[in-house]
């Protein structure tokens, strides 16, 4: 729960160089990192999915523009990273995964990663890891108003506003925003054949992509009161509409009012907490609730009848949040923490078409405690052990050890380790749907050990971050969905897998003259392997890297400030992805190496209260034909203009 | 000026970092050229359903030779997403691609792409009633196409479409002719093989069977043998038990032949060239004399333990020698495996696939 302190500030024309706290008990052997808010800023128009794949060691198996995103931690599957919005888990409990391309990154105020058995801290299930979003108060602020327009290609328009009253014991803040891509880029359709009736001679069409346009709007309100100095009462909501249309398959050549594809998605989310700090620690009640509804449906033309849906799938999702929470400290060497969860969710799906559906439910209760002891500022040790039970049904005890040594004394070098057991539940879909659930599956399994070096400097203006970590996670009955015997897919404990991997990242910045700058880069080598028995013995999946996950990936960010002037460039490079569990390659299957490049240049000005910026951004600047899926072409160069006014 | 200095060492560094991406150079590369003697298999690679990446493999079972991916390798063009079915008529074979709504047509012995008809909503078999008219059968159309394979057009279009049912009826599969009459199995949610008159191109009845009728074959003696699955447990539509049935010679009326047990689900019903003998798969391979009146016998059996598997995939008969090739696609998501074994069940050769494989097609 502790989050770094801000022990030293630089501040000069609005850019501050902070440098967290490193050596914190709280926190010992975990990995993690908080996204920095420039880049908050500066990709506040666009999802998170981008910002997870251009700045952090996440990667993003993305479908498409605007289409579904799902993230791999550390080689995991995309149920293996817990997602929290202001301390609720955001996981769908249908289908385990978040789709991030559904999350703007503009309600988001501080982005949290935990990498590996760092999750732990707040929940289990997170194998791979954690991504904390929250909303914060700035006490600080008063009125304000702020407007966000952006304009880009592909008849792309999203506005965001943001309203914010307040005074010292109550602030209100209110956002709001409409985003809308036709999304209609031009791509070489190498799935479309015109064949030269003469010569036989074979060439692509340039297609558009149709049916792609996305539309998505929401509403976040947060309130926060604070009484007195050591209570703080919150209440914040966000409702969300999404509307997409999904791309036919390019090679598609049937009717066009056939294979029409859309979903919608609504979400509400709300959550109250009161946080009470007093003489024997805090204390934290904290109650949330989700609901969301998922609409997929699949057209076609029938001369005769009109448009006939062939699928018409709808689902429900609600869920009940409920956490208490309490942590103390004994002088500044020993802390505890206490955490009762109780969660409920309860789903229904159901396709009109087929009349296939099921409905379910799950109770989870879940107990953490946790001790922290911090020995003479040079060795902090950190043990957490969870027990949790799941329709009464009792998980495998869940304990963490972690631990930090301050290597010399007085400098932010650290070794960092830890070592713990976690369990991730198998969803509502592996359990019940028609056909296929299979209500046997018992929970994965995962065992990590993880280490690693972390390093903070400060040199007269400029600070340097960074760390390498070293993990081995082994993941026992890591589910998969297969063709059985009974003619369709059902979910199978039948995986083992061994991710295996380092990740390194730094972070520059400071002043050079009149310039302030900020680099960082990530870099990513993760062997995430199949060590399952094979099915039987042509079966080549054993040993092989596991489908979609790259060998190597990495990325990096320069920011240049200059005056009003600002600058941006994004790098972002994965190794190939395999598309087979046997890593085949083919030419025509073939995710190759992938490196993107997008700039951004921009200017803030003031005009007596007004503060305006204009910003443009380049996208794929280098215009490379390129897919991340297969036969799903990405757009060539494309712009957006950014206009922003803030009162 | 160091802005200018900036831009001096920036920009060459900026350039210097991108490595370009090598989508131009998939597509270039030398094709093979070949040219068959007329005899070979296709094995029909579905791939995965929106990977696009569905695929031909050729076998010669004389010289065991396997080309891999030859229409890709051939025409520097993906075969789509699913490959379903294949025909093959006057050394054209037609390759139907269920989820890219369209059929190929190329050469088989240079493997060479000839033309393709499209506009067809989620195309399942193709069968030809004449050298200018055949039928496509389709998922979610309600309607069978015509197409005519010369001009490669689709010319009309038999409404299946069953208004008085809630489900959406009919999704047409597999076809077959006994004299003027195409037989039309749907597994769908469904129990019925309808009865086409290819003559003036409508429905004229139609055959209730059990539940999901997947397969169908006609024997020696023009009886049409139905398979079907039952349904699965705990569908909308209901499950029974699985079922083999006969429709006798122009009769309108199936009789049940063989129940499988509750929980069983056979697949591929398939005949040998002699048309007397009747192969599927439920788990295993199993084989079944047409006028035997016994019970089915166990053939091949499939390496998969327990029941946890599909297992075989695809079957099919060699309508000479009557060697019986058996697909397993393994996991779905890498290359699978093609078994070969004598009439008898006997093992003699065995080779990879592309992903998924299917279905087969003989070129003889």
């Amino acid at each position: 729960m502790g989050q770094g302190i801000t022990d030293s500030v630089f501040h000069i024309e609005g850019v501050s160089i902070a440098a967290e706290q490193i050596f914190v008990k709280e926190q010992a052997g975990m990995k993690q990192t908080n996204v920095d808010s420039l880049v908050m800023q500066n990709k506040a128009s666009l999802s998170l999915s981008d910002l997870l794949s251009e700045n952090t060691s996440v990667f993003i198996k993305n479908h498409g523009r605007g289409a579904l995103a799902t993230a791999s931690f550390r080689g995991t599957s995309p149920s293996h990273t817990q997602v929290s919005w202001n301390g609720i888990n955001i996981n769908s409990p249908m289908a385990g995964m978040v789709d991030f391309s559904l999350i703007p990154v503009y309600i988001i105020d501080e982005l949290n990663l935990k990498y590996g058995s760092a999750s732990l801290a707040d929940r289990s299930g997170g194998i791979g890891g954690s991504i904390n979003i929250n909303n914060r108060a700035d006490w600080n602020e008063k009125n304000s108003i702020e407007y966000m327009q952006g304009i880009g290609s592909y008849s792309t328009f999203d506005e965001f506003l943001q309203v914010g009253v307040g005074s010292k014991k109550i602030q209100s803040k209110t956002r709001l925003y409409h985003n809308y891509s036709e999304n209609d880029y031009t791509f070489i359709n190498r799935g479309i054949a015109i064949i030269d009736p003469v010569s036989g001679a074979i060439t692509n069409p340039i297609d558009t992509n149709d049916h792609a346009a996305y539309l998505r709007y929401g509403l976040l309100q947060e309130i926060y009161y604070r009484p007195t100095s050591n209570h703080l009462l919150s209440l914040k909501y966000w409702g969300q509409y999404a509307d997409r249309t999904i791309p036919k398959p390019t090679s598609y050549e049937g009717p066009d009012n056939s294979n029409l594809n859309s979903q919608e998605d609504r979400d509400h989310r709300l959550v109250a907490d009161w946080k009470f700090y007093g003489n024997f620690g805090k204390l934290m009640l904290r109650s949330g609730y989700a609901d969301k509804r998922l609409d997929y449906n699949q057209m076609n033309q029938v001369p005769g009848l009109g448009l006939i849906p062939a699928i018409w799938s709808e689902s429900r999702q609600k869920s009940l949040y409920n956490t208490l929470y309490y942590s103390g400290a004994l002088d500044g060497d020993l802390s505890w923490e206490g955490n009762i969860d109780l969660n409920y969710h309860q789903v229904g799906s159901a396709d009109s078409v087929s009349g296939a559906g099921y409905e379910g439910q799950r109770n989870e209760f879940s107990m953490m405690f946790a001790v922290r002891k911090s020995f003479r500022d040079r060795l902090n040790l950190n043990l957490m052990l969870r027990q949790e039970w799941v329709d009464g049904f009792r998980v495998p005890f869940i304990p963490y050890f972690g631990m930090d040594i301050r290597l010399i004394e007085g400098v932010d070098l650290l070794l960092k380790g830890n070592i713990a057991r976690n369990y991730h539940l198998p969803t509502l879909n592996d359990l019940y749907w028609q056909p296929g659930g299979n209500p046997d599956l018992l929970p994965e399994e995962g065992f990590t050990v993880e280490g690693g070096i972390a390093y903070q400097q400060e040199f007269s203006g400029h600070l340097m971050e960074t760390e390498l970590s070293l993990y081995r996670s082994q993941i026992d009955n890591w589910i998969i969905w297969i063709p059985s015997y009974r003619g369709f897919w059902e979910p199978r404990n039948i995986r083992r897998v061994l991710s295996k991997g380092v990740e390194y990242n730094i972070q520059l910045k400071g002043f050079i003259s009149e310039f302030n700058y900020r680099l960082s880069a990530t870099y990513g080598y993760t062997s995430a392997v199949n060590e399952g028995d094979p099915l039987i013995w042509s079966d080549e999946s054993y040993g092989k890297q596991l489908v979609y996950i790259p060998l190597h990936s990495g990325n990096m960010m320069a920011h240049l400030g200059w005056g009003n002037l600002f600058f941006t460039y994004q790098f972002n490079a994965y190794s190939e992805r395999y598309t087979t569990s046997s890593n085949d390659v083919s030419r025509r299957d073939r995710l190759y190496p992938y490196f993107m490049n997008d700039i951004s240049a921009g200017s803030t000005f003031r005009l007596k209260r007004v503060d305006l910026s204009l910003e443009l951004k380049v996208y794929n600047l280098l215009n490379e034909p390129y897919h991340t899926i297969l036969y799903r072409p990405m757009p060539g160069r494309n712009y957006q203009l950014v206009f922003k006014i803030h009162i | 000026m160091l802005i200018r200095k900036l831009i001096y060492i920036g920009l060459p560094l900026l350039l210097s970092l991108t490595g370009c991406m090598e989508d131009d150079q998939l597509w270039e590369f030398e094709r093979p050229v070949y040219d068959l003697p007329y005899s070979g298999i296709f094995v029909i690679n579905e791939g995965n359903f929106m990977y696009g990446n569905a695929s031909l493999t050729y076998y010669d079972p004389e010289t065991r030779q396997v080309i891999d991916d030859v229409f890709f390798q051939t025409n520097a063009l993906p075969l789509g997403d699913v490959a379903h079915s294949m025909t093959i008529r006057d050394s054209l074979g037609y390759v139907v691609v269920n989820n890219s709504g369209r059929i190929y047509i190329f050469n088989t012995s240079t493997f060479e792409v000839k033309g393709k008809i499209t506009g067809l909503t989620s195309p399942r078999y193709m069968h030809f009633i004449s050298g200018t008219k055949a039928y496509v059968t389709d998922l979610y159309a309600r309607s069978i196409a015509v197409v005519n394979p010369q001009t490669m057009e689709v010319t009309g279009a038999i409404s299946v479409s069953n208004s008085n049912s809630e489900s959406y009826q009919h999704a047409t599969e597999q076809m077959l002719q006994y004299d003027r009459f195409v037989y039309t199995n749907c597994w769908s949610f469904d129990n019925q093989v309808l009865v086409i008159d290819s003559e003036l191109d409508r429905v004229v009845d139609s055959i209730q069977v059990l539940k999901q009728p997947n397969s169908m074959v006609l024997d020696r003696y023009h009886s049409v043998w139905v398979l079907c699955d039952g349904g699965t447990e705990g569908s909308p539509y209901g499950n029974e038990a699985a079922g083999l049935l006969k429709i006798g010679a122009g009769s309108r009326e199936a009789q049940i032949v063989h129940r499988f047990s509750l929980g069983e689900s056979p697949r591929d019903l398939k005949i040998n060239g002699t048309g007397d003998t009747l192969f599927y798969i439920n788990g295993d391979v199993y084989r079944y004399a047409v006028n035997a009146y016994a019970d089915p016998e166990l053939l091949v059996e499939s390496p998969y333990k327990g029941n946890m598997w599909t297992g075989f995939y695809g079957l099919e008969v060699d309508p000479y020698s009557s060697e019986i090739y058996v697909a397993d696609a393994i996991d779905f998501v890498q290359r699978g495996m093609v078994y070969r074994y004598t009439p008898e069940g006997v093992p003699v050769d065995i080779f990879r696939t592309g992903i998924a494989p299917g279905g087969f097609c003989f070129n003889f």
